[in-house]
């Protein structure tokens, strides 16, 4: 597998904090897209007429939507994760897109001055914080701990992480949500995870 | 600088928010905490902050029975006592090392903490805990709002975060948590459109 990857963006993380939960390894292939915009290169345009990131390449599949990269990736080589049965791993995914578009909008415009309603992307991004935190704290009084239920996380629970995790950059804030914090621990504790500036790895079991 | 009553028991977290290695996160009255589990099941508040380089406690981890920072890994027990320096691992700590602790205790299913406060937290009703609810206005609002028009069944108390926010926390008598969500996140929406 190749993936064309820029590290600050949430759906790029996505695909390789789904890599690391696997245990997969793809060849990355680093795209500057802030300062450089090497995305509206010729040489880019090419493979992705989009301009978007990220991209995989998995032999003849080239693909160029970030949850489409996750699908393909979880029905290829964990099956587990992507949780067919169940109809809400639709809701989330449309959810998780929600907030990339909102929270992730606030963040990428508060640092890489990306083009948008800030403010707006705030508002929304709350409204969607607390309903996750909603969902999540009921999910946790019966005894659930990831979005789609089950014993381990599966792409719903990444492609919702990667947009509220680093929601600090992006002016919202985690402090009043304990849920999303324990869910977000919980992640970062499951066996295979991979860190991005800002969102830090366990180290409870390095050497003293 | 303080918005809090000297002597008052104030409920900031409830059991439930404190599982083992998760580091807890809060506001009262002004001051940011950090709130852990030891192994032994002690429950600790202390202020957000690192004495090193004032980094948020929240953000780094619980190992064992001690805290550790985010930034430069200094240990901290619960005492407050720093125990370890990573960057000098030979050097004694010195004792003045410390990490701002507040008093705690648990009661009724919550963790409690104030300002030098006195004998014990006030008694809850027994029922379910409901999900608290950050409401965007101060908690006098707040107050004067649950006094006008009572929520009937929920035993509410209210957690001064700063000036402009609080937390309304409770019990419901009849243990039904989804009811009280509805009742409650109905209510922020009323006082916080209402202001």
């Amino acid at each position: 597998m190749i993936l064309y990857d820029a590290h600050h963006l949430a759906p790029c993380y996505a695909v390789r904090l789904l890599l690391g939960y696997l245990g997969l390894t793809a060849e990355i292939r680093p795209v500057d897209v802030y300062p450089g915009r090497q995305n509206r290169s010729e040489d880019f345009l090419a493979i992705n007429p989009l301009g978007t990131l990220p991209v995989l390449i998995d032999g003849a599949h080239v693909i160029t939507d970030w949850q489409e990269i996750l699908a393909h990736i979880a029905l290829t080589y964990g099956r587990a994760w992507y949780p067919a049965h169940d109809s809400a791993l639709i809701g989330w995914l449309g959810l998780a897109r929600d907030l990339d578009a909102s929270a992730g909008l606030a963040r990428m415009s508060d640092t890489f001055g990306a083009a948008g309603d800030a403010v707006a992307a705030r508002t929304r991004g709350n409204a969607l914080f607390d309903e996750v935190e909603r969902r999540v704290w009921f999910a946790e009084r019966a005894g659930q701990d990831w979005l789609t239920g089950g014993a381990h996380p599966t792409i719903a629970d990444i492609a919702c992480f990667v947009c509220i995790a680093p929601c600090e950059d992006g002016g919202l804030s985690l402090r009043d949500r304990p849920a999303l914090r324990r869910w977000c621990d919980r992640m970062r504790f499951h066996p295979g995870f991979v860190a991005m500036s800002g969102i830090f790895p366990p180290m409870a079991n390095t050497a003293r | 600088m303080t918005m809090l009553e000297p002597g008052k028991w104030y409920a900031i977290a409830a059991d439930h928010d404190l599982p083992h290695n998760h580091i807890y996160r809060t506001a009262l009255g002004g001051h940011e905490l950090a709130v852990w589990r030891s192994s032994d099941g002690g429950v600790h508040v202390w202020q957000n902050r690192c004495p090193h380089r004032g980094v948020r406690f929240s953000l780094g981890e619980v190992v064992a029975d001690e805290l550790r920072c985010q930034y430069h890994a200094w240990r901290f027990a619960t005492s407050g006592a720093c125990t370890f320096i990573p960057a000098q691992p030979d050097m004694k700590v010195p004792g003045t090392i410390r990490a701002v602790v507040w008093p705690v205790a648990l009661s009724g299913g919550m963790v409690w903490t104030g300002i030098d406060p006195a004998g014990s937290p006030p008694a809850l009703p027994t029922g379910a805990i409901v999900r608290a609810i950050p409401v965007s206005q101060p908690a006098s609002v707040i107050a004067q709002a649950l006094a006008d028009t009572p929520l009937a069944g929920l035993t509410l108390i209210v957690q001064p975060q700063d000036q402009e926010s609080a937390i309304v926390r409770g019990i419901a008598g009849d243990g039904d948590l989804a009811r009280a969500d509805r009742m409650l996140t109905a209510l922020r929406r009323r006082i916080e459109q209402t202001a």
